[in-house]
């Protein structure tokens, strides 16, 4: 396939965590707020005079300050992003939305708090940790819509002159959703068997969304789609399966490169950081406040398997099964970022249940952080794929058998 | 003490490398030993007369369950946290363990007559387990003293708790099931433990339904989805308290949890919910709290007396084992308090039992088979006089306002064991280990270093860096919980000899105890 146009500028833009359409936004006097987990309801940090940045940590290399700080089994992730703020790559923030959702990441900021990581010249710099519920019942979104309004939209009015009134957070929803519209577009071709655009473009398209102020990556993405519209495809597809992949943080677009050069592509990317479920359109009513319905749809859509009521756990089963039937997958890839202890339990479990109980086959890996250059990954994908297309060509001559015994 | 300097011979010398059981008992003098001896019978005793009346159904549930056969070893447990130990301390210990081990055997003994697995066609059985609420270890039981007609029972404390604070060998088996299952090795060893033990089909069944929390970490919460599918053809609640407990604005949602908490119950086994019985359960619940910072405040002084294992372990499994509710505990409770006061003024007059070292041991503990609190007081003159452990819970209830109790309870239970100090922020953990340091005047903190906990873990070098600020003493004891072959006992000692030899430049009170052989030992 022809190159995008703008593929290399999102690599670009992706090579660094203060990027230059973060840097510019910031120069208009808008307010960079940092945060790293799905569960900050993203689009409130998009209101009118500040925008969101998901923190990553690219090119990473040691992280040997952080694993002094924080042990060696900390997720790698969170010891990358507390190494790089350390190092002053995070100083451009003027608010660090954190959650108490997973320990690594909670004392990843508490760390940050304590060792005095963002620009101290700043006097009206905040940090907060949101108090996660464990469910999505009603009881739950009250406590995090308090959680939300007392943590962070206070402190956005109070500190920095940002209007959260109803009326400028629905205007927030209105412009999230032409960017989750943009970006479902294109998550829609990969429905295509043959489609046009891989699972690491999208990626790396999917990530600058994450990265990038809105408004200004706004324009690329929309002239990206219009010539995904028009571009031809690949005249034989080079994959030899397709596989949803499910699992916890992956910022690095080289993860899903390995992917797809062992073979497999990836045509859905149900983990943080992908776009399911985090670019999901909004839908609010006119009855309630916004704030509610906003906070109720992430409790709702969350995926993450710290949500530990029976229904969720059964849920995000069956909406791997319903995306591997959407995207005409023949299995699924269940990752885990090293260390990650929530989705060591999850892959665990779901690398018995799903085959046993959906029929999905499931490659059951962890990974680091930065894992384009791990040769085992890559040996246990290339055999995984190689399994999927033995599973075809069975299933292929056993219809072929039948057809013949039924003739 | 016990060392002999004309002999050479100490308490390390009772230690053989192919036993698992000490060479011999210690001689204590002709008291004291009469009092150990006394002790062992009245164990024994009691386990035989509670246990001894289902002798088919004992040795049926020791064949079907592999974790069972830890608690045979229990007066074991007990000699090794009582060796070296003379007079008040020796008396305090025996009585601390004694309330600990009888609420298990008790509790044995209701599992015995339950257990669908020992009696699956059993109509009393059936009968009993529909009277009976199964929980998880670290769940709010007290919730259990406002429904006095039904009985519930801890099964994670009884197949995974308990057996690991007695035998170092009790769980091993359990993890290596679940990492063969998949289960990555990097994660804690309770809660995969707990995760094994479900793999292994191992959980006696007992009641009808089953109450389990996401308490106290990121592991426990991922061991409730092996649970929630070990027992998927049960009624499951989960309680999930808030995780910034020190927030007001967060009770309100504890509260609801709780109260549907107590609704499941209501609905699942038609009872409602006996105020009365609850403040009663209260009344229990507060003088205990009262007994526990009675202990505090004297182990603050110059002549600390309940210290180590036996002030730790009883509160961790008053509150987490018996949710409070066991009166044999408040009994021992107000009988320990007396003797400590009376202890405590004998000591002050005579200006007597000053240990050499005070500390207090802080983060995730080694389970208590290590025994190593009180070899660090024997080795090394290093006393602990509180442990991070026991410093749970210790929110009153106010008893006869309903509404003020129910937010209460849930500032109680969201201290719970460990959550209380890992949870909610690093000033729990942090700030208050300083506060501890001064409340308790010690310049020492053995701080365990859980090589698999990522909570305490992820404070490591601000712990460090914030210690040398204030000129105390951490001494990091490596340990892997109860996986004894990640880190075993002796490397746990090694670490902390080291410090006191290099940096202390300390001499043993008892060299035997530097170093022995004790790998296969309970």
């Amino acid at each position: 396939m022809k190159d995008l146009k703008h593929m290399i500028y999102f690599e670009h833009l992706l090579q660094d965590a203060n990027n230059e359409l973060v840097r510019e936004e910031k120069a208009e006097g808008k307010h960079p707020l940092g945060y790293t987990c799905f569960h900050v309801p993203e689009v409130l940090l998009n209101l009118e005079g500040c925008f969101s940045v998901r923190l990553r940590a690219p090119n990473m290399g040691s992280t040997e300050i952080a694993t002094y700080y924080m042990a060696n089994s900390a997720c790698e992730y969170s010891r990358a992003l507390l190494e790089r703020s350390i190092e002053g790559n995070f100083k451009f923030m003027d608010a660090l939305i954190g959650v108490d959702v997973c320990e690594p990441m909670n004392r990843c900021m508490e760390n940050m708090e304590v060792l005095q990581i963002h620009d101290t010249k700043n006097e009206h710099f905040f940090r907060c940790y949101l108090d996660i519920p464990y469910s999505d019942d009603e009881d739950c979104v009250t406590h995090l819509t308090e959680q939300v309004s007392r943590k962070i939209l206070k402190p956005l009015n109070e500190n920095y002159g940002i209007d959260v009134s109803d009326a400028s957070i629905r205007k927030a929803v209105v412009e999230f959703n032409e960017m989750c519209r943009v970006i479902n577009e294109m998550g829609e071709l990969r429905k295509e068997m043959n489609p046009v655009i891989t699972g690491s473009e999208f990626h790396k398209i999917v990530l600058c969304s994450y990265v990038c102020p809105k408004n200004k990556i706004m324009p690329y993405l929309l002239e990206t789609l219009e010539e995904l519209k028009m571009r031809e495809p690949d005249k034989k597809n080079k994959y030899k399966s397709r596989v949803v992949v499910v699992g916890s943080e992956i910022d690095d677009p080289g993860m899903i490169e390995l992917i797809e050069e062992s073979g497999a592509l990836v045509v859905a990317d149900r983990f943080c950081y992908g776009s399911i479920p985090g670019r999901s359109e909004i839908h609010l009513n006119d009855e309630e406040d916004a704030l509610i319905q906003i906070v109720r749809k992430n409790l709702l859509d969350t995926e993450c398997p710290r949500q530990c009521a029976e229904h969720k756990m059964k849920y995000r089963k069956d909406h791997v099964q319903e995306l591997v039937e959407e995207y005409h997958a023949d299995g699924a890839i269940y990752e885990q970022m090293k260390f990650c202890t929530y989705w060591s339990y999850e892959r665990t479990l779901a690398s018995h249940i799903m085959p046993a109980e959906y029929n999905i086959p499931v490659l059951s890996i962890d990974r680091p952080y930065r894992s384009a250059g791990s040769g085992q990954l890559r040996t246990r994908v290339q055999a995984f794929v190689e399994s999927l297309e033995i599973k075809k060509i069975k299933a292929e001559r056993l219809a072929k058998a039948q057809a013949g015994e039924v003739k | 003490m016990a060392y002999n300097s004309k002999t050479k011979k100490g308490l390390g010398n009772y230690y053989k490398a192919t036993s698992r059981t000490m060479t011999k008992r210690e001689w204590k003098g002709f008291k004291d030993t009469a009092y150990d001896f006394f002790r062992w019978l009245k164990l024994y005793g009691y386990m035989g007369l509670r246990l001894g009346k289902h002798p088919i159904l004992m040795v049926k549930a020791l064949f079907r369950y592999r974790w069972l056969v830890s608690f045979l070893t229990a007066s074991n447990m007990v000699d090794k946290h009582t060796i070296g130990l003379r007079g008040q301390e020796l008396r305090y210990t025996h009585e601390q363990f004694y309330s600990l081990i009888c609420n298990s055997v008790d509790n044995l003994g209701l599992m015995l007559l339950r257990d669908r697995n020992l009696r699956p066609h059993s109509k009393q059985a059936e009968k009993l387990r529909n009277n009976t609420v199964m929980f998880d270890e670290m769940t709010p039981k007290l919730i259990m003293g406002g429904f006095p007609t039904l009985k519930w029972l801890d099964i994670a404390m009884l197949a995974v708790g308990m057996p690991s604070e007695i035998d170092q060998s009790a769980n091993p088996y359990y993890i290596d099931v679940v990492e063969h299952f998949g289960l990555a090795p990097d994660l804690c060893p309770f809660p995969a433990s707990e995760s094994g033990v479900a793999v292994a089909d191992d959980y006696p069944l007992v009641g009808k339904t089953y109450i389990t929390s996401s308490m106290p970490c990121d592991g426990s919460l991922g061991q409730v989805a092996f649970m929630t599918r070990y027992f998927k053809d049960l009624p499951i609640f989960q309680i999930t308290p808030p995780q910034r407990f020190k927030e007001e604005q967060v009770q309100d949602y504890a509260v609801k949890n709780l109260e549907k908490c107590i609704a499941f119950i209501e609905e699942n086994y038609q009872v409602k919910w006996d105020w009365d019985a609850f403040w009663k359960a209260c009344k229990m619940y507060n003088t205990e709290v009262e007994c526990i910072l009675n202990k505090w405040d004297v182990n603050s002084t110059d002549y600390p007396q309940v210290c180590n294992a036996a002030l730790a372990l009883h509160r961790e499994y008053e509150f987490m084992g018996t949710g409070c509710l066991d009166p044999k505990f408040l009994k021992t409770d107000l009988k320990v308090d007396k003797m400590m006061k009376k202890g405590y003024e004998l000591d002050k007059k005579n200006d007597a039992n000053k240990p050499r070292h005070r500390a207090i041991v802080w983060a995730c503990p080694a389970h208590y088979y290590t025994n190593f609190t009180y070899w660090a007081q024997h080795c090394w003159g290093v006393k602990t006089v509180v442990d991070m452990e026991c410093m749970l819970s210790h929110h009153f209830i106010h008893v006869g306002d309903k509404k003020e109790a129910m937010i209460d309870l849930a500032k109680s239970y969201e201290k719970m064991m460990m959550r209380s100090h890992t949870n909610g922020g690093y000033q729990n953990s942090l700030d208050e280990c300083w506060k501890m340091c001064e409340r308790f005047n010690v310049n020492i903190v053995i701080m365990y270093d859980h090589v698999s906990c990522k909570n305490v873990g992820g404070l490591h070098g601000l712990f460090e860096d914030q210690a040398r600020e204030r000129g105390i003493h951490l001494i990091w004891v490596p340990h892997d919980l109860m996986d004894a072959r990640t880190v075993s006992r002796r490397e746990m000692r090694e670490a902390f000899n080291k410090y006191m030899v290099n940096v202390f430049r300390e001499e043993p009170l008892d060299p035997s105890l530097v170093d022995y052989e004790d790998t296969i030992a309970w």
